[in-house]
């Protein structure tokens, strides 16, 4: 008990990752196209999303909307739903995601 | 494209780190105060709205100069030996640095380690894999250190090797159980030679405390998880419940007094090779057979199923039951197909009945359907593998994990060293022995 012990650290080492700023926002919501993710299979992520909506479309009369659902607990990027996700971003001017949680 | 993420307040750090590890710590992410999966619209409606300024100023406030160009972390530069002190202050220091599991480590120190390494011929800096989620890298001596902690014994260095490779593979959908609110702890399943050569459990109480072998090697993965792979309890680990599993849930399957093929040898492996197989259930029951016959014992499997969850399972028969079924005509694969059809409930039980299905479901399993047809509890029975273990008794394992597509069970064979015999005989005798009273 009254040894001392010298102990190497446990904690592994982990490559950089390379960073990336987030896209410059827009100035106005009004006249806008909304993308509204739902990205999990969690129940949630829907209703919240419908809220949002409604709430937007209460406040920026002339917004449009695009939903893209993916109800996988996976990156969306990394499924065959890729090509269609990223023709869907292409599609909006912003857009906010919900998962449920 | 401008983007915001809304989720609950309480998993706000979580969103933040995992956008971190992908490179974009600037996220914006707007935490509200909508309860996790929630079902009840008014409080749907409270939680968001609360936050609608947020959101739109999330989409429109310009970029801080750290958003556009974010800095990168500075890295806590780590001296080799980390920190001196007796037993207690080492504990102590580990525990306060959230490197250890709550259990008393052994101390790695460069001879505890140098010793751990011999059980392995790979060299200490080789990188087995990175492990998610912070992709930290799994040197041969990153593993001997946590094994080490956990009181492993050089001899299971092969077995721990395979299995961080058993991690890795995508199948096992680690990335996601690891960090799940559904709290799934890694199951490992040891097959061939090497049970016995580590003294694995595979008979009475093999679930229970008491076998260094059964303990230490899931302890282990379970600090390497943690240590390597930087997924920690309420912070990217966000399991609602937790689970005890977590500490350790090994079990080795008794071939000897089992009918069947091992489970490595179903997965691909020869019956010599030595392997261990993975999955991650979130739930582990034990159930009282019907009756003690053939009949009996798969009627109280198919009525014991909870309905909540749909993915991966595991049942553990000890080798009376298996020694019944076998002797009825029942393989494995037959038993797996018996469970995926006949382990039903009427639908107004079933989860996807009440709440119409969410949103990942195939459209025909969201329809409602009349509350009375029955509904399948399990997809497919490929997705089944029954392992023989357990000691003498009336009593079966169920293990329930869940599901995304591709999603199996994992093998890997284990690599054994050059000098394994001569390992084997320095560490074999370390068996408990029970004195009678």
């Amino acid at each position: 008990m009254n040894g001392q012990y010298g102990v190497l650290n446990p904690w592994a080492e982990a490559d950089a990752i390379p960073l990336r700023g987030i896209s410059p926002r827009v100035t106005d919501l009004t006249g806008k196209t909304i993308g509204l993710f739902a990205g999990n299979h969690k129940i949630a992520a829907r209703p919240i999303l419908n809220v949002v909506e409604e709430r937007l479309k209460e406040r920026f009369p002339p917004l449009k909307f695009s939903w893209f659902l993916f109800g996988l607990s996976l990156e969306v990027t990394e499924t065959e739903e890729k090509e269609r996700f990223e023709d869907w971003a292409k599609g909006v001017d912003a857009a906010i995601a919900a998962v449920g949680d | 494209m401008p983007a915001v993420a809304l989720c609950n307040k309480d998993f706000a750090i979580d969103a933040r780190s995992a956008a971190s590890g992908k490179g974009m710590p600037g996220l914006r992410v707007v935490p509200e105060t909508v309860p996790c999966e929630c079902t009840v619209t008014e409080k749907i409606e409270a939680g968001v709205s609360a936050v609608m300024d947020d959101i739109v100023a999330a989409l429109t406030q310009p970029l801080t100069a750290e958003e556009k160009s974010p800095k990168p972390k500075e890295v806590e530069k780590l001296p080799r030996i980390v920190f001196k002190g007796n037993l207690e202050e080492v504990n102590r220091f580990f525990y306060k640095r959230g490197w250890s599991d709550g259990l008393p480590i052994i101390p790695p120190t460069e001879e505890t380690v140098k010793e751990m390494l011999t059980g392995t011929d790979l060299p200490a800096e080789h990188v087995v894999g990175k492990i998610i989620p912070r992709l930290g890298k799994a040197t041969v001596e990153k593993i001997a250190i946590n094994a080490v902690m956990a009181g492993a014994l050089p001899t299971y260095m092969p077995l721990l090797i395979a299995g961080v490779q058993a991690l890795m593979d995508p199948r096992t959908y680690f990335g996601i159980w690891e960090v799940s609110t559904g709290s799934f702890a890694p199951f490992w399943v040891i097959n061939g030679p090497i049970r016995n050569d580590l003294n694995i459990n595979s008979g009475s109480g093999a679930l229970s405390p008491g076998d260094i072998a059964n303990a230490a090697i899931g302890r282990a993965m379970g600090l390497m998880i943690k240590n390597i792979g930087g997924a920690r309890k309420g912070v990217e680990d966000m399991g609602v419940l937790g689970n005890p599993g977590k500490y350790t849930m090994v079990v080795a399957e008794n071939e000897e007094e089992s009918p069947w093929e091992p489970l490595h040898v179903e997965q691909g492996l020869s019956k010599d090779d030595s392997a261990v197989s993975l999955f991650f259930p979130s739930c582990y029951s034990q159930i009282w057979p019907y009756g003690s016959d053939d009949k009996g014992i798969l009627h109280g499997v198919i009525h014991n199923i909870i309905p909540g969850r749909r993915g991966l399972f595991c049942l553990m028969l000890p080798p009376a039951h298996a020694s019944i079924l076998s002797d009825e005509g029942w393989t494995k694969k037959e038993c797996a197909a018996f469970i995926s059809e006949y382990a039903r409930v009427p639908a107004y039980c079933h989860p996807e009945y009440y709440c119409g299905g969410t949103i990942g479901m195939p459209v025909k399993e969201r329809v409602r359907v009349n509350p009375m047809d029955s509904m399948s509890i399990l997809r497919s029975p490929d997705l089944i593998r029954v392992v023989v273990a357990g000691g003498p008794g009336n009593l079966i394992g169920l293990f329930t994990g869940a599901w995304n597509p591709g999603t199996d069970w994992v093998t890997k064979r284990v690599e054994l060293p050059a000098d394994w015999d001569k390992l084997v005989e320095r560490y074999r005798n370390i068996v408990p022995t029970y004195l009678r009273y």
